[in-house]
């Protein structure tokens, strides 16, 4: 075997020399950068996990408000249904009211009407009543006869008519 | 301002085709052809490292005696061959194992052998090449990863980045095999061996591996000062028993003492069923081919290492420029590769002997 190289002496620096390199590759070299190495891989799990979480947080609010925006816009659409409701309410109540006030507008006028009417006969009576006593007055008053007063009486009834037409 | 551009293309495909035909027509192809003389020498393999330092060990083993010593580091310029003439067919060959002779003189007691080197006995303590090559891999692996690794930022600059990429590479492998909270515990040493393997195949590639060396009086390299690091049997078993003892560990860790039941199955035959005896072979098997791993971890990559050297090595001979490239891109693969193999066997390994299936 030692003529192929074989030395005890030399494997045993051979295997020195590896334990020290292994020795100080762990301590300066391995060590250190793979925790550096798994830091990073760990920084950029964080970050991704954060962006993700972002995201979410995005759709969330985007949701949110889009659930928000539906709920406005539901509640609009019954305002306007309240709204309009209540404006056919109005509508058809003043409508009433106008009616009512129509008729009883008429009512009055009617009942107006009658009690001008009422008045006014109870006026010519009144009147009528004085023109024929004026009449017999003048009736009296004049020399009776026969043909003045017939002529008489219809002067008065045809002034009394043209007084009553007015 | 594109045919400027085309035409440096075409000039640099032009150099590197003059340079590829003359490094054949000057390599040992070329010259024994032509009947010109050899760029380079024929190359020393020698399979077992080469002590380095003390200087004496390495006079010892190269076949110097201790007066007879030479210059020590000294880079090995292309143009050594000029001083070497004299050497290669000019002695008998008297040379073994298939080294080239460089015809010394057998006047200093080591006639036998030449100036090759011999292996270092079993116990004797040398700094040999590849051990500098796994210190300088060591030294380059830990100034990479530490310089990268020291800011720690959540936001990574690019070197970090870098880095950060191959651990995850690694751990992502061993999860893959093992699951995330397995894969964290063992990590660290897989990572480790992955790296290892891995930077010491690809350091080896650069230049200095090949001209840094002790040279004889000729100016011929006799030993490297820096080998590839793989291509030392200790290195791959140091790793292989690392990798055996982190299996065992997890084994016994998750079974308790009941691991030991795979390869001692003695349950059956003790409670006197006869059919037990199969048992006991199965977990003779598992012992046997437990204890093979270390071996065929270590002569894998060994032998993947050395072949590599090897052929950078004869390719660099044959044809001496450009050539060399294809072998290069094919040994960054190879290392890759190899580190692939060594952890991810490892992985395997531990995760059948964490696997908690009926046996």
């Amino acid at each position: 075997m030692t003529e192929l190289g074989l030395n005890i002496p030399s494997l045993v620096a051979y295997l020195i020399n590896f334990v020290v390199l292994l020795g100080i590759l762990i301590v300066f070299a391995y060590k250190p950068l793979i925790s550096a190495i798994d830091q990073r891989a760990e920084k950029i799990r964080e970050s991704l996990e954060a962006a993700d979480r972002a995201q979410e947080d995005a759709d969330n609010s985007r949701a949110e408000i889009q659930a928000q925006i539906n709920e406005a816009r539901v509640e609009a659409q019954k305002i306007l249904d309240q709204a309009r409701s209540a404006a056919d309410r109005f509508r058809e109540e003043r409508m009433a009211q106008a009616q009512e006030e129509a008729i009883a507008f008429t009512e009055r006028a009617k009942s107006d009407i009658e009690t001008e009417r009422d008045s006014a006969i109870r006026e010519l009576r009144e009147s009528f009543g004085e023109l024929a006593i004026d009449a017999a007055e003048a009736v009296v008053k004049k020399t009776l006869d026969a043909d003045s007063h017939k002529d008489l009486i219809d002067q008065i009834l045809e002034e009394s008519t043209s007084a009553g037409g007015k | 301002m594109a045919s400027s551009k085309k035409m440096i293309k075409y000039l640099v495909i032009a150099g590197i085709v003059a340079l590829l035909v003359t490094g054949f027509i000057n390599g040992a192809i070329g010259s024994s052809i032509f009947g010109k003389e050899r760029f380079l020498e024929k190359p020393h393999i020698a399979l077992p490292p080469q002590p380095v330092f003390p200087q004496s060990v390495r006079d010892h083993h190269l076949g110097y005696s201790d007066e007879h010593s030479y210059e020590s580091v000294t880079k090995h310029q292309d143009d050594s061959h000029g001083k070497s003439d004299g050497h290669g067919d000019v002695h008998d060959s008297s040379d073994h194992k298939g080294h080239d002779d460089y015809g010394q003189d057998s006047k200093d007691g080591h006639a036998d052998e030449g100036h090759h080197s011999t292996p270092l006995g079993l116990m004797d303590f040398a700094i040999t090449n590849t051990m500098i090559s796994s210190w300088f891999a060591t030294i380059v692996i830990v100034l990479l990863f530490v310089l990268g690794a020291r800011k720690k930022a959540l936001i990574p600059g690019r070197f970090q980045s870098l880095i950060e990429i191959m651990f995850e590479g690694v751990l992502g492998f061993a999860s893959s095999v093992l699951g995330n909270d397995m894969a964290r515990k063992v990590f660290p040493v897989v990572a480790t061996i992955f790296f290892f393997v891995l930077f010491n195949a690809w350091l080896a590639l650069l230049p200095f591996y090949q001209f840094l060396g002790f040279v004889n009086e000729s100016g011929t390299i006799e030993a490297h000062f820096i080998r590839p690091a793989g291509t030392d049997l200790n290195m791959p078993l140091a790793l292989g028993l690392i990798s055996f003892v982190l299996v065992e560990y997890w084994g016994i860790k998750s079974h308790g003492l009941g691991y030991f039941k795979k390869f001692f199955a003695f349950g059956k035959i003790l409670r006197g069923k006869p059919s037990g005896i199969i048992d006991v072979f199965v977990g003779l098997l598992e012992l046997i081919s437990e204890l093979v791993r270390i071996v065929s971890f270590t002569f894998r990559l060994f032998g993947n290492m050395t072949a590599g050297e090897i052929l950078v090595v004869m390719v660099t001979f044959l044809v001496p420029f450009i050539a060399t490239q294809f072998v290069f891109g094919l040994e960054l693969l190879v290392g890759l590769i190899q580190s692939i193999i060594f952890a991810g066997l490892t992985l395997v390994f531990i995760s059948v002997a964490t696997s908690h299936e009926e046996h």
